[in-house]
């Protein structure tokens, strides 16, 4: 099938405007008569509170200082449990819990009057270790919720069975840390209020339609009377999906009625949003001497830290993919969702399927290297194919490319230099000296969508206008991945006209409809899926109308192109969109459908089901140079294989890979947040360091398309799952370089050298047959 | 409260400042020019770059009346009657751009390298924009918009 817009490097739609700074985000509006909020937070982990302002409030300026007893509805939130207070009542259960916002006429008597407001703390015991958390002793970060707050069971099969009869059977504990998303843009928003008493929030967000119901109920307001407007948003990453300022900025304007503005600096930044969350996973695996898998066991624990945000769903989507893209027939996975009371951990890029990722991947690694197995062979052995069964039973009917990735993958690495070339280049002798290169690969699957039977639904609107223009409504956001351009290019496919030509309207909760999240890399496909069938829809009206007109009967002599509807044969039979605009009652010429993906809920004591579809395939293979004497990790060279079922716009795409790759590598290698008894010690980019152009490489590639049928022209969802091998490849390439497993991330320079140091007395050095 | 002479995007101005105003400050809050970012507040992201007489600066670093008399190029003063300074051009066509945030700061960076290297190695790009940062795009597409810029 050959397309005129789908596949094609279509530039992006809001390249000029965010090049030539015009691009507005929510800290470049400036309203009249606008004041500003600075939110007091708390410097404790657990206890109660309590807030002395008098002083504060004679600062000259100061419009007042909103807390819980100012919220007009109700003081709760959160995506899935309301466990989050507005502002806290009494006690806390984080650092950086909202226990007010002071409110004056400049940020600077705002920030200067919040240092005055006296806070008075009864400290009391926390606990920081999930592992503590989980038994009953521990103290209860929620009172009337258990600390465990989640438990997702997998069973298949007798794993015990197959660890007696394996030939091999690998075991190790992997743990992950804690990380930030460290978007570019802080958080920042504007609130006033408009005609017909509407409230107007102006923040960034992934899901404006789901603000807007969570802040209407905090603000005690009919949805209706609250308008969320999304403009430019300085990346999310997973990192937007929980609420911020949003309520806080609606109080306020109740409050004074007078616009507020509240900008957050870095270190509120860090201190208010979730985090990745941290997960120790215990693993075994066990093989026959073919090295085709016979059982994997994992038990995993995720930090949520104080709130639960989307643990529930992230623990339940670390425990679907805990097996990786492979044939398992004996299986026991338990994956738990802790609340402590560290920082809140959250969506972040990946969601639950990264952090498995650096065990399962490993863990296949240990057992080819005890067979004297090829890294491909044994992926090969045991990788999905279509027909394939996952661990929780779900058929892998279509669209399961994990040979083509790996042999493209297998190509690439063949065409990269050779260690001794590599070595030539950077002066440095083989394996001899302090520096030593390896390599290694990662494969993983990632399944698209809420899950688990959760309603996903995605809507659209196509219309043409009276002028014969072509537009598209829907509440998806541009968070920098392109959505503005990749789901334009759908209706201009179908319409005939350039991308540019389709009015794209999708920032604003009034006249867009519910698009669900801009999360789980589901907008590509769920929203693509919606906007291709509105406009089909649309399109085959204006040509039921032409035919009409036309006197034209079979509505496949008709073509549709640059605003024109005509007879293939006889191009001068031909309306234009105005002239059918004109006779197509408005109503019937402005289309709405939505799309439903295709989800079940699993059993709960098994974990059978079928919790997402599509799923989308990505393979990577690194080159790296260990330097044994400061312990540092270079990346010398990369591939990175990305399936994308139908690539709607290749540049996109790339551009998703390098940046995946890049916060892959920085989450493996630099990303360290140092929460110590739940404080986040490093709360600036001098301290928590993410790669910068020196760090990363000229990453090669690769994308792979195996069309899938229930996919818009058979695309899938590509943002999350560029990132998850990235991690698995790095550290499979620094044992191949040193023989030494890595079970903790980030491997800092400190954290490598106390291994190799411990290697050397025979302490944690594998063995290898 | 005083006021400064600044050449700003090549024309002469004179602006009202006060104590403890930064260059950030006074772009952002007093004249509107809002291409240019705040992302850390301390001189560690690059998204407030600017080009102050010939050099690149970060903004939140330099004190309102440290510019006076100085010449500051922002992302607003690179378009020449109506046409892309050719680095914006380059970041449109090679798809430079992502979430757009570190944009302004990346071009500048970009802008004052070339002026002072107008033919640099992509080594020498990678130097020249590491004090920016960019989450979205691994910074591949961004050199290589820096290396089409310098050979247009």
């Amino acid at each position: 099938m050959s397309y005129k817009r789908i596949g094609k490097r279509e530039l992006r739609r809001d390249g000029k405007v965010k090049a030539e700074g015009k691009a507005l985000y929510p800290a470049d509006i400036y309203l009249d008569d606008m004041v500003y909020g600075r939110t007091l937070r708390s410097t404790i982990p657990k206890g109660h509170f309590s807030l002395d302002f008098r002083e504060a409030l004679k600062i000259p300026g100061v419009l007042g200082i909103l807390t819980a007893k100012d919220i007009p509805g109700k003081n709760e939130y959160g995506v899935l449990l309301k466990d989050h207070q507005v502002f806290c009542e009494h006690s806390v259960k984080q650092i950086g819990d909202p226990l007010g916002l002071v409110v004056a006429e400049t940020e600077k008597i705002a920030k200067k009057a919040a240092g005055m407001v006296k806070v008075r703390y009864e400290e009391e015991e926390g606990v920081f270790d999930p592992r503590e958390a989980m038994k009953n002793s521990a103290p209860a970060v929620h009172e009337d919720r258990d600390n465990t707050l989640f438990h997702f069971k997998l069973r298949k099969g007798n794993v015990e069975e197959a660890f007696r009869d394996a030939h091999v059977v690998v075991e190790n504990t992997y743990h992950s840390e804690s990380v930030d998303h460290a978007f570019l843009q802080t958080e920042a928003g504007v609130a006033y209020w408009e005609e017909s008493d509407r409230l107007v929030i102006v923040a960034s967000t992934q899901y404006p339609h789901f603000d807007r119901s969570e802040i209407a109920n905090s603000l005690g307001l009919d949805e209706e009377k609250v308008r969320i407007i999304n403009p430019a948003v300085g990346g999310s990453f997973g990192g937007r999906e929980d609420l911020t300022l949003q309520i806080h900025l609606g109080i306020a304007v109740m409050k004074f009625n007078r616009p507020v503005k509240i900008v957050y600096d870095r270190k509120e930044s860090f201190l208010a949003h979730c985090k990745r969350h941290p997960m120790i996973m215990e693993y075994k695996t066990a093989a026959d001497r073919d090295g085709k898998f016979l059982g994997m066991k994992a038990r995993i624990v995720g930090d949520t830290g104080a709130y639960a945000s989307w643990a529930v769903n992230v623990l339940r989507k670390a425990g679907v993919h805990a097996t990786g893209p492979y044939e398992i027939p004996n299986v026991w996975v338990d994956s738990y969702a802790v609340y402590t009371n560290n920082p809140f951990s959250g969506a972040m890029r990946g969601f639950g399927a990264t952090q498995p990722a650096i065990a399962y991947e490993q863990q296949i690694d240990e057992v080819a290297r005890k067979l004297g197995l090829d890294p491909f062979a044994i992926r090969r052995i045991n990788g999905f194919k279509p027909g394939s069964i996952t661990a929780t039973d779900q058929l892998m009917r279509e669209s399961v490319p994990v040979e083509e990735c790996l042999k493209a993958l297998e190509n690439a690495l063949k065409e990269m230099k050779t260690d001794k070339e590599l070595r030539k280049e950077k002066g440095s002798e083989k394996n001899t000296g302090m520096k030593k290169t390896g390599k290694g690969i990662g494969l993983i699957f990632y399944g698209t969508g809420y899950g688990n039977g959760a309603p996903d639904v995605a809507k659209a609107r196509a219309m043409i206008d009276e002028e014969g223009l072509a537009h598209l409504f829907c509440g998806a956001s541009e968070v920098g991945q392109g959505a503005k351009t990749a789901l334009t290019q759908i209706p201009a496919e179908i319409l005939g006209l350039k991308p540019e030509e389709v009015g794209f309207h999708h920032e604003d909760t009034l006249t867009t409809l519910d698009a669900g999240t801009c999360a789980a890399s589901r907008q590509t496909y769920s929203m693509g899926n919606a906007i291709k069938l509105a406009t089909d829809a649309l399109a085959n009206r204006l040509v039921e109308e032409a035919g009409k007109i036309l006197g034209i009967k079979d509505s496949s002599c008709l073509s549709i192109e640059n605003y024109e509807i005509f007879h293939k044969e006889n191009p001068n039979q031909r309306l234009s969109f105005k002239e059918l605009a004109g006779r197509i009652p408005e109503e019937e010429r402005t289309v709405e459908r939505s799309f439903t993906a295709i989800t079940t809920e699993m059993d709960p004591e098994t974990g059978k089901g079928d919790p997402y579809w599509p799923y989308t395939f990505s393979a990577c293979g690194v080159t790296v140079e260990v330097d044994t004497e400061t312990g540092l990790v270079e990346i010398l060279e990369g591939v990175l294989v990305q399936d994308a079922g139908k690539a709607v716009n290749p540049e996109l795409i790339e551009g998703q890979m390098d940046g995946g790759f890049t916060m892959g590598q920085g989450y493996t290698l630099m990303e360290d947040l140092q929460v110590i008894r739940g404080e986040i010690k490093h709360t600036n980019f001098t301290r928590y360091l993410i790669p910068t152009a020196l760090d990363t490489i000229e990453l090669k590639k690769i994308i792979i398309e195996d069309p899938e049928s229930t996919g818009p022209y058979g695309a899938k969802g590509v943002g999350e799952p560029v990132m998850i091998p990235v991690a698995p490849a790095i550290l499979n390439a620094i044992f191949d370089a040193v023989g030494i497993r890595i079970k903790e991330i980030p491997v800092t320079p400190e954290k490598l050298l106390s291994v190799i140091e411990e290697g050397k007395h025979g302490g944690k050095r594998e063995a290898e047959i | 409260m005083n006021n400064i002479q600044i050449k700003l995007n090549g024309e002469w101005r004179e602006v009202e400042i006060s104590p403890g105003m930064r260059l950030l400050d006074l772009l952002r809050d007093e004249l509107k020019l809002t291409g240019t970012k705040e992302g850390c507040g301390e001189g560690e992201c690059g998204v407030c770059s600017v080009i102050m007489n010939g050099h690149l600066v970060n903004a939140c670093l330099v004190m309102a009346f440290q510019a006076e008399k100085a010449e500051v190029l922002t992302i607003e003063g690179l378009k020449q009657s109506g046409e892309f300074d050719p680095i914006q051009q380059a970041f449109i066509d090679i798809g430079a751009v992502q979430c757009g945030f570190c944009t302004p700061g990346m071009i500048m960076a970009g802008k004052a390298l070339l002026l002072q290297n107008p033919k640099p190695t992509r080594e020498e790009i990678r130097r020249g924009i590491s004090g920016n940062l960019c989450r979205c795009t691994g910074y591949e597409k961004i050199v290589e918009a820096i290396e089409n810029a310098s050979k247009r």
